[in-house]
């Protein structure tokens, strides 16, 4: 889809906060993401025009960090953790259970789009080994059977916004360290929450 | 210049200025070291990593990348260490790991550098046991280029190539690490008017064109160096043909010239050499067909001719793909033709079929410009025809010296695909819809600041046909007199500076149509010129040679122009004719043979000394030497006299000329309709690249170019259109151009469909309606 | 033995709410800030911090008063906090980012401070949602305080500070790379020279790129002075670190302590020994790149200079630590995958040859191997990495690709035989 008038301003307000425009790629590439679920095509013109490079060259960027997805993606994007710390701490065994749970081979969306399943790398909560993002909301000391309620949590109730605090609450355990007081904030989509302009839970 | 510091170089004790990259400073000795991504045109990347050697610092041995690491004094270096040959054998290794060794179907196969150094310092046999990588099997990336990733070894020199050299990045890495692939994005295709170069430099056979696919293979290729003459830049090339066929044409590197690069245009436009449609015998119009006749019987039609209409009007309207020779040639049977007529100089016959020329700035009070002044400029100044279209390689100079620092300022509507690389663009403010220059040059400050006691190249010419001499002047006299300024005439086409050169005096087309009599008894030349197709003033040739009495072609084709003849003499091209042409730096440069003069072909000059004899005048050159001979006698008294001798030594390829005095004798064309301009693209209906099936396509894209504020005038939302005058409608893409003044529409003058439009009369644009005619090219 | 409390103290005695301005204010927070605008000039910052000795703390260990001397006059310049944090093992930036994050923005503004900065990054990896809404929060409140953006403190300065957010990519970690991406390009390594964006970085133009870490450390240096941070740890590993400890110990997290420890101590201590009452059988001294140490050699001290002379690094201050029974070959093919994910693709050695690696892994793992797969394995590593030295060298631009090359080595210098059982018995054609 075009861009309409009120992203193309919020584009061209990240735009101004850098000395140059190119460097307001990433963001509105996060932009697109959390409009469309990925990086289509029209975004990437879109962006092209905006940051004045060719398309390709948006599509060459994007492509190169694997949190800008190229395919769309489900609902809830979840992320688990294959690292050495999570690896020993049988990080295996949670990705079967959210594979049998969900039915995804790696990199895969379901048919009706809740799901799409990850196998990641570090994703800095080795201290709370083996961890799990759900869009990039991050769960720390899982096990198969958390993961398996996770899952049927978010099938079930599907919420909208997804905390980590939540989720940790529910579902975590070892914590890499204390969080700190219940934190509400959260994504909608299966963009990382956070934009420079504006949070993701405005839009 | 920085002075020689030494080094060392697997003991031997080298020097190289201080800075140069070890991998040219070695090889400048001798020394090979291996490389994939280093081309000595783009930006180091030392991606590829098979250059490493061994070079010690206080640390110990390390090893570096040649292509990265500059010489610094007593540099001491090992390219042949066991760790450097074990180092090198490791790269090849990964990079075959995944190369699909195709070599028995691939076009790169006997000329490929992996194929070569796996060779020269390749491991013996393969380690890898698992699936390589895999790719669909070459992909389109243009109309001209295929893809093949599964051979492409990432060394970038094709995306650097487009970003860096032609500043057209549609091709680019995606995804990362082991799944790198090159690509476009989908609904952007390769366009590009250099794309071929990326061919060229793929050191691998992942990029190839669809034109030499399959063709050949290099050991059978028979190869000789010689000159393009799609453009007056003068691209230095090397032609590969085999069993006399024409198959492939690369650039060579000159310093002076294309530095290696090629536009894709003259890379390409060959097919035509070998095309079914070329006429290869004298052909002699009866009623409306034309029929075979011989060399004699058409020479003595000619003479016969001239003896009956008793005293005709002469007339020689030209092509810029001559040879200096034959120019040399024209102007004599010329000369001889009409010796008892024209007393006076300023009444020559000599027509030149191009609509942009004008009277230029020659004489001593201009210095004349070289390509290498561009990248010594602080400012380049630019007011002509579009220099990307019309002078591609000019256009990479242009790009390059910008790169490296040069200012660079445009002016006038239709150059706006140059307007990007610009600092300063003056388009409405200061230059009218009617080209003339509004301001005072030293009246605009960002002018002043960039001329004034500047260095200066200025790149002048015509922007369109009725762009009046008056206001050049004005820009150019005021930079000749704040600036040290170098100028380059801007004839585009071909040959022109060879034929300014021979011929006594030139005039245009224009003149053509006013000095034509209709009541005269007239005979009229064209030799290798098609001007009742993409002309402005098309129409009125075509009525005049419709009313002549008799219409010699010297051609390649039946055309436009040519079916009008009553006598076609088939003519030699690229490849198949020898002979000297010059550039728009004066630099007179060789083409050479390699192709036999195909059916009853003749060159242009063994044709008119024919005529000559049988009239009359005995001449006697038996071949091109001859000619250069005589010709180069004129410049005698120069350092370098540009015989075909001294031009096909390497050493002294190319020699600079002197001008001898250069006649234009154009008349300003009378006010007219100025919300259309016609101007000529790279790619569009010429003969030779209808002919050329392999890029003819490429000229078939019809589209108009105006701003947004025109566009809303007209009504026009969407992209496609059609352009409408009297009984022609042509179906139209639209394209948005801002750079472009209010009530300018631009449109090509050589494309399909637009040779019967008049831009001297109104017109009107339209929004297509039904979908299906959304559907152009 | 103790913590000893520098960066982390602050969270550690507000553990409810150490994040928001007012708690940071109220415990003496931005008072280093005050200060330099009061009393120093940005010469006098410098020295104080070359005084302290602190060594980067993004895994090279680098002067950071020296890096900061080098920085080429410019009037544009910039200071770009390396948040991507993305080495397996590793999250103790990601606690300064959630927990502290004003005491990162007081250590940028008085480093911007000292170098004449006025607009900063903080490049944060993409995985890090919540620590960049942490840190975006802060720094909008530092803003309205006036501690950012025009005359700040009064002080007549311009100080601009902008989160940014990579997308999943390690090799943005490497400073090159970081900066590439940071204009918007793939996150690429550039060449080197110029060995420091100091001299040409961001836009060309001279750049401080310091971690998350090493820029927390400065208000305290500033509070107190370069001498005292210079007296604790011992000497080239001066002040505390904070080291993630995680694998197979029962306490996993965060402890900031003063170099000088064993590693023994260090797992004992903190980790509060291995699960299950298990011994170690190896463990990860530095985060991934890192060679591993093997069960026998927890007596090694955790300073820059006794790891490295061990033959391994102290890198980003991750301690992995793998029990009796860790499958070894899984968890070198769980590094090396790590890597080959993570290598960028500029280099032939590091993009085919961690992938490779990892085939030749996992045809082994799964016990597909061949007798000649560890002679095979080997000579690809030195391909990538000639000589299979340490420090490494390097056939490729960045050490990533040379990092693939650690695990493998590792495994293969004390725990061969680990790898020999899963391979059918090389076929000795031997007469006697
Ligand atoms: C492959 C690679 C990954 C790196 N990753 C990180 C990282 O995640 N965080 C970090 O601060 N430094 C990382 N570094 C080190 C940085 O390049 C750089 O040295 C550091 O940010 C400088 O800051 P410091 O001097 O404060 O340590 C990495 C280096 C390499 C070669
Ligand atoms: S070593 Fe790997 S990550 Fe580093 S530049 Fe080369 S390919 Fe990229
Ligand atoms: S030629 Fe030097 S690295 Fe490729």
């Amino acid at each position: 889809m075009t861009w309409d008038s009120k992203l193309i301003d919020r584009a061209n307000q990240i735009i101004e906060l850098y000395p140059q425009k190119r460097s307001a790629l990433g963001p509105l590439l996060y932009l697109a993401q959390e409009k469309e679920g990925y990086i289509d095509d029209d975004s990437v013109v879109e962006i092209s025009k905006l940051i004045g490079i060719t398309e390709v060259q948006v599509r060459s960027v994007a492509s190169f960090y694997t949190m800008y997805k190229q395919e769309p993606s489900g609902k809830y994007l979840i992320s688990v953790c294959k690292s050495i710390s999570c690896e020993i701490n049988n990080s295996r065994e949670v990705i079967e259970s959210i594979k049998e749970f969900t039915g995804l081979a790696n990199n895969e969306t379901d048919v009706d789009n809740t799901f799409t399943f990850e196998e990641v790398e570090c994703i800095g909560a080795c201290g709370g080994a083996p961890a799990v993002q759900v869009n990039y909301e991050t769960v720390e000391g899982m096990t198969p059977t958390k993961a398996l309620e996770l899952c049927k949590y978010l099938k079930e109730e599907v919420p909208k916004v997804i905390v980590a605090d939540h989720l940790q609450d529910k579902f975590g355990g070892t914590k890499s360290f204390d969080w700190a007081i219940e934190d509400n904030s959260g994504t909608s989509s299966t963009a990382p929450g956070f934009q420079i302009i504006g949070t993701s839970e405005e839009n | 210049m920085t002075e020689n510091i030494k080094f060392t170089v697997n003991g031997n004790e080298l020097e190289a200025k201080s800075g140069e990259l070890l991998i040219e400073a070695c090889e400048k000795s001798g020394i090979h070291i291996p490389r994939f991504c280093w081309h000595k045109r783009l930006d180091p990347v030392g991606m590829c990593r098979m250059c490493l050697v061994e070079v010690e610092t206080p640390r110990g041995k390390a090893l570096v990348p040649s292509c990265t690491t500059e010489i610094t004094e007593d540099l001491v270096v090992d390219t042949e260490s066991a760790v450097v040959t074990k180092a090198q054998e490791g790269i090849l290794e990964f990079l075959l790991i995944n190369h699909p060794l195709d070599c028995p179907v691939c076009d790169k196969a006997g000329e490929c550098p992996l194929q070569d150094q796996t060779m020269a310092y390749g491991p013996g046999e393969s380690r890898f046991v698992e699936e390589k990588r895999h790719f669909e099997k070459p992909i389109p990336i243009s109309e001209i280029i295929l893809l093949d990733r599964e051979r492409c070894i990432l060394c970038a020199r094709c995306t650097r190539f487009s970003d860096e050299i032609s500043g057209d990045p549609l091709i680019e890495f995606i995804q990362r690490g082991n799944k790198t692939e090159v690509n476009t994005f989908p609904d952007e295709p390769f366009r590009s008017y250099f794309s071929g170069n990326t061919v060229q430099i793929c050191p691998v056979g992942a990029l190839t064109s669809t034109s030499y696919r399959f063709k050949a293979r290099p050991w059978d290729l028979k190869k000789v160096s010689s000159t393009c003459n799609c453009c007056s830049v003068g691209c230095s090339i090397e032609l590969n043909t085999s069993q006399n066929k024409m198959l492939r044409i690369l650039g060579e590197d000159n310093e002076f010239t294309n530095q290696g690069w090629l536009s894709d245009k003259g890379r390409y436009n060959f097919d035509y050499l070998h095309s079914e449609n070329r006429v290869l015998n004298i052909l002699s119009k009866e009623e409306d067909s034309f029929s075979k006749i011989s060399i004699s019987d058409a020479t003595e039609m000619i003479k016969n001719k001239i003896a009956e209409l008793d005293n005709p009007n002469i007339k020689f309207i030209l092509g810029s793909s001559s040879t200096n020779e034959e120019y040399f040639v024209i102007n004599e049977i010329a000369n001889y033709l009409n010796k008892d007529k024209f007393l006076s100089k300023d009444s020559s016959n000599i027509y030149f079929g191009d609509d942009l020329l004008f009277e230029g700035y020659f004489g001593d009070q201009y210095s004349q410009a070289k390509l290498e002044d561009l990248d010594s400029s602080e400012t380049i100044v630019v007011w002509a025809e579009d220099i990307k279209d019309n002078l591609p390689i000019l256009y990479l100079r242009i790009k390059k010296a910008v790169k490296n620092g040069s200012k660079l300022i445009v002016f006038g509507h239709t150059n706006t695909a140059i307007a990007g690389l610009a600092d300063f663009y003056f388009g409405k403010d200061i230059v009218s819809n009617k080209f003339e220059l509004i301001r005072n040059p030293n009246e605009i400050e960002d002018l002043k600041n960039n001329i004034e006691g500047k260095k200066v190249t200025v790149i002048t010419g015509k922007s369109t046909v009725f762009q009046k001499k008056e206001s050049l002047d004005k820009l150019i006299n005021y930079l000749n007199e704040k600036a040290e300024l170098k100028v380059f005439n801007s004839f585009s086409k071909g040959n022109t500076f060879g034929a300014l050169q021979n011929i006594d005096e030139v005039k245009g087309l224009n003149e053509f149509c006013n000095e034509f009599d209709t009541n005269a008894k007239n005979i009229v030349f064209t030799i290798g010129v098609n001007p009742v197709n993409s002309s402005y003033f098309s129409q009125k040739i075509k009525e005049n040679l419709i009313a002549s009495d008799f219409v010699i072609s010297l051609d390649l084709f039946v055309n436009e122009t040519t079916e009008l003849a009553d006598l076609i003499l088939p003519t030699t091209s690229l490849g198949e004719k020898e002979g000297t042409v010059t550039n728009m730096e004066m630099r007179v440069m060789k083409q050479n043979k390699i192709l036999p003069a195909p059916g009853s072909t003749l060159s242009e000059w063994e044709y008119l000394v024919s005529i000559l004899n049988v009239l009359g005048e005995n001449v006697n050159y038996k071949n091109e030497i001859e000619i250069n001979n005589y010709l180069s006698e004129q410049y005698k008294n120069q350092e370098k006299v540009p015989t075909f001798d001294n031009l096909n030594k390497p050493s002294n390829l190319f020699g600079v000329l002197n001008k001898k005095d250069i006649n234009i004798n154009i008349k300003d064309l009378k006010e007219d309709n100025f919300s259309l301009l016609m101007v000529r693209r790279l790619y569009g209906d010429s003969s030779t690249q209808i002919n050329s099936p392999s890029i003819s396509m490429l000229g078939a894209h019809k589209f108009i170019e105006l701003n947004s504020t025109t566009a809303k005038k007209y009504g026009i939302n969407s992209k496609v259109g059609n352009f409408i005058q009297g009984p022609n409608s042509i179906l139209i893409n639209i394209e948005i151009n801002e750079y472009l003044p209010d009530d300018l529409v631009i449109a090509p003058i050589n494309r399909r469909g637009f040779e019967d439009i008049d831009p001297s009369l109104d017109f009107n644009i339209t929004e297509a309606k039904n979908r299906e005619e959304l559907n152009v090219n | 033995m103790k913590e000893t409390l520098l960066l982390t103290k602050h969270m550690r005695e507000n553990p409810e709410n150490s994040h928001l301005i007012d708690v940071y204010e109220k415990n003496n927070g931005y008072s280093a800030a005050r200060k330099v605008f009061k009393e120093n000039n940005p010469g006098e910052v410098i020295e104080e911090i070359k005084t302290s000795n602190i060594r980067g703390r993004g895994g090279a260990g680098f002067p950071t008063g020296v890096k900061w001397g080098f920085l080429a006059e410019d009037e544009e310049r910039y200071l770009v906090i390396n948040a991507d944090e993305s080495e397996p093992g590793t999250f103790k930036d990601r606690i300064l980012l959630e927990r502290d994050p004003h005491q990162l923005i007081e250590g940028i503004i008085v480093t911007s401070f000292a170098s004449n900065i006025s607009k900063a990054f903080i490049y944060i990896r993409g995985e890090y949602a919540k620590p960049a809404r942490r840190v975006q929060d802060a720094v909008e409140q530092a803003y309205e305080k006036g501690y950012l953006g025009k005359n700040i403190f009064d002080s007549g300065k311009d100080l601009d500070v902008v989160v940014h957010l990579g997308a999943g990519a390690y090799i943005c970690g490497e400073e090159t790379a970081l900066l590439n991406s940071l204009e918007g390009r793939r996150g690429e390594p550039r060449l080197k020279p110029p060995y420091f964006p100091a001299v040409k970085g961001l836009y060309n133009k001279p750049t401080l790129v310091n971690n998350v870490e090493t820029i927390s450390s400065v208000p305290w240096i500033i509070n107190n002075s370069g001498k005292d941070y210079a007296k604790l740890g011992v000497e080239g590993s001066t002040g505390t670190r904070i080291f993630s400890l995680s694998g197979h110990v029962n306490n996993p997290g965060n402890f900031e302590i003063e170099m000088g420890c064993s590693f023994g101590e260090f797992i004992d201590t903190f980790g509060n020994g291995i699960k299950e009452n298990k011994t170690v059988k190896a463990f990860i001294p530095g985060g991934a790149s890192a060679p591993w140490f093997t069960g026998e050699m927890l007596d090694i001290k955790m300073t820059i200079d006794d790891v490295a002379n061990a033959g391994s690094m102290l890198g980003s201050g991750a301690v992995v630590v793998m029990d009796e029974d860790t499958n070894l070959v899984l968890a070198a093919k769980s590094i090396v995958s790590f890597f080959a994910h993570e290598s960028c693709g500029q280099c032939t050695p590091c993009r085919e040859g961690t992938t490779w690696l990892e085939m030749i892994l996992e045809r082994i793992s799964s016990g597909r191997g061949r007798a000649s797969d560890i002679d095979l394995l080997l000579d690809v590593c030195d391909n990538i990495s000639p000589g299979l030295a340490w420090p490494p060298q390097m056939t490729t631009i960045c050490p990533l690709g040379p990092s693939a090359v650690s695990p493998i080595t590792s495994l293969m210098g004390s725990f061969r035989e680990e790898v020999e059982s899963l391979l059918p018995k090389k076929v000795l054609i031997n007469n006697d």
